[in-house]
């Protein structure tokens, strides 16, 4: 069946419904009755296109569609563990921030102290270990290639003006993303920054009494202050901003799983990062078969 | 017949010198003309020993009891003289709660039952206080009257008479050194220990357990109005009650250090005293009693810290720049979260998304 382009539809559906008018009426249609032809064929019209679309969208199911790679297993399972053991501090630390509160006396009176205690060593651990792991990631070749991606350019810079006025409707031109736009960047290179006031404030206190024996005690003092109000600048950046952009805004609410599968549909890496897919088109001309690679594979449907 | 009016004249007149704090009148005379009120009245317990029976009628008069008859509170005596000796007497007879003559009770004195005394007298220790041993028997005064052995200047003293070891280490404490100087704001025995409520610290419901140490002091050590006419910091429970060490209390780990692991207790000293364990120099030995490897570092820094109060020196300083970090950078991921929803639904509901 061949469909019709909108335009000879709307052609046909004025005839339609003009020699439909006529026939109810007894006299030449005037300017009010063509008024009205109008907005028939305009209500006909968005319903039908509306159908086709639909129709389209049952016609390609969701397992054939295009993807990529994004994450290699590896990237997939240090976010994995990273995002396990700061849930973990997360959960065993605030309330210990926050132990004047109810829930705080209810989650000690389930748990115990000394669990939470435990549990907030384990997540740290995981923490810590994840940290290193990725140092060493980062001597491999795609840990390198990665990197160098992940660096920040004046480019980011640009992208970040020039998004702020796409949004706000004074340019017309979406910022061109390449493998990782700067808000990517932007929850990378915090993450450093995190890892290093955690983990350096958290060895201090985790080790007190061996601490105690080298620095003043103000040092742990300041350990212990710089450890509680970074955990909650932290927690605030992952839940609002990270969860946001990640996973809560509307183009992939409630959640994405690229991070947990790896994969990023075609429509969402073309939208997202464009360059990147421009590149990757570039230098892999498009596979005929389903290719199972490492890195940026498509899936073509047949 | 007129020398015996005059004999009885001098008997009368000999009568009232020597017994002039009742009258004829008074229903009390009965017990006294006779027995009680003669000073050299008494049993003998033990031959060769003796208990006096005296009652000082004058000190009763003083008393809170002034009102009371002598059987009131000796209900057994139905008869006077009575010919069995009388039961020991009880407070609780008229100090419950909810009684109708009026006793007042103020502390609950029931619970002295429960009380380390109490369990002891139950037990029958000989030494075992009870009500008489701190109130006196006949001389009942209210802790108001600088003459009471309950007075607050007097209580060290009270109690001292069997604690008397611990009585000289209160001497010399702050404490102790400031009610000699008639500071009556001090803390005494009472303050911490409680008067009737008196529980071994490893009892819940003790004002000296681990977990109750804290709010004990903070009574006196909160209390803005004393501790600025003292000179004393005032915010030193409230510090410690967010520190690590007041966390792992409040949930349960006794063993972490309050109020008293490092301030001591009956012996409390001002830092500036070389005697005492929060003295610079005896610091490193204090923390040392929990923590292995302290050394004089431990002496480096601030106590008590708030770290929102200025006073907290360096670690102030931190707070604040973490405090301006944190409200700065979510400005700025909230506006620009706020962008980017806002530029969503714009061309959402715009005409078409491209």
């Amino acid at each position: 069946m061949s469909e019709e382009r909108p335009e000879g539809l709307e052609e046909r559906l004025t005839h339609e419904i003009a020699s439909e008018f006529q026939a109810e009426l007894d006299h030449p249609l005037d300017e009010a009755d063509w008024a009205r032809i109008k907005q028939e064929v305009k209500a006909r019209l968005r319903a039908e296109l509306a159908r086709r679309k639909a129709e389209a969208e049952r016609a390609t199911p969701k397992e054939a569609e295009e993807y990529f790679v994004r994450f290699s297993l590896n990237v997939r399972a240090q976010h994995f563990v990273l995002a396990v053991g700061v849930l973990l501090l997360i959960f065993t630390g605030l309330p210990i921030k926050f132990h004047e509160s109810v829930w705080a006396k209810y989650f000690f009176h389930v748990i115990s102290l000394e669990l939470s205690r435990l549990l907030h060593r384990v997540g740290a651990s995981l923490l810590i270990g994840v940290g290193i792991w990725h140092m060493l990631y980062l001597l491999t070749t795609e840990g390198r290639r990665e990197f160098r991606e992940l660096l920040p350019r004046p480019k980011d810079l640009f992208d970040f003006l020039q998004n702020i006025k796409y949004l706000l409707g004074l340019s017309h031109e979406r910022p061109k993303f390449g493998r990782f736009s700067y808000i990517e960047k932007f929850d990378y290179w915090a993450v450093y920054w995190g890892m290093v006031i955690m983990i350096g404030s958290g060895l201090l206190l985790w080790f007190h009494n061996l601490a105690l024996g080298l620095f003043p005690k103000y040092v742990l003092d300041i350990a212990r202050e710089a450890h509680s109000d970074e955990a909650l600048l932290a927690t605030l950046a992952i839940v609002i901003w990270h969860w946001y952009n990640a996973h809560f805004n509307p183009s992939v609410f409630p959640m994405s799983t690229t991070i947990f599968t790896g994969k990023i549909s075609k429509k969402r890496m073309m939208e997202e990062h464009p360059l990147e897919y421009e590149q990757v088109m570039a230098s892999s001309p498009p596979a005929p078969l389903p290719a199972e690679g490492e890195e940026k594979a498509e899936a073509e449907q047949p | 017949m007129k020398r015996l009016i005059v004999l009885l004249g001098i008997m009368g007149s000999l009568i009232v010198s020597s017994w002039p704090s009742f009258s004829q009148r008074d229903p009390n005379a009965r017990c006294l003309l006779e027995c009680h009120g003669k000073p050299d009245f008494k049993r003998e317990v033990v031959p060769g020993q003796f208990k006096s029976l005296y009652v000082d009628y004058e000190q009763l008069k003083v008393s809170v009891h002034k009102e009371k008859l002598c059987v009131d509170c000796h209900t057994d005596v139905t008869a006077i003289p009575h010919q069995r000796r009388p039961e020991q007497i009880h407070c609780l007879q008229c100090h419950y709660q909810g009684n109708v003559v009026g006793a007042p009770v103020r502390e609950r004195p029931e619970k002295y039952k429960e009380s380390v005394h109490g369990k002891a007298f139950e037990r029958g220790d000989p030494n075992a206080p009870d009500c008489k041993s701190c109130h006196t028997v006949h001389a009942v005064r209210p802790p108001t009257d600088p003459l009471s052995p309950v007075y607050k200047a007097n209580i060290p003293k009270t109690c001292g008479g069997c604690h008397i070891e611990i009585y000289t280490e209160y001497v010399e404490s702050v404490h102790g050194q400031a009610l000699r100087n008639n500071v009556l704001e001090s803390a005494v025995c009472s303050d911490c220990h409680r008067e009737h409520d008196l529980f071994p610290p490893d009892d819940p419901r003790s004002s000296l357990h681990p977990q109750n140490v804290a709010n004990t002091c903070a009574r006196c050590h909160s209390d803005v109005k004393i501790m600025e006419r003292r000179g004393v910091p005032v915010k030193q429970v409230e510090a410690f009650k967010k520190s690590f060490h007041g966390i792992a209390i409040e949930f349960g780990i006794l063993k972490s250090a309050n109020c008293t692991s490092c301030h001591g207790y009956h012996k409390i000293l001002s830092s500036r005293d070389p005697r005492s364990p929060i003295h610079p120099l005896n610091l490193a030995q204090t923390c040392g009693q929990c923590h292995p490897n302290a050394s004089d570092n431990v002496a480096r820094g601030r106590f008590h810290i708030i770290p929102s109060d200025p006073e907290a020196g360096i670690v102030f300083w931190v707070s604040q720049f973490f405090k301006w970090l944190t409200i700065s950078v979510l400005i700025g991921l909230f506006l620009h979260i706020a962008i980017d929803l806002y530029g969503r639904f714009r061309r959402a509901g715009g005409t078409s998304h491209e």
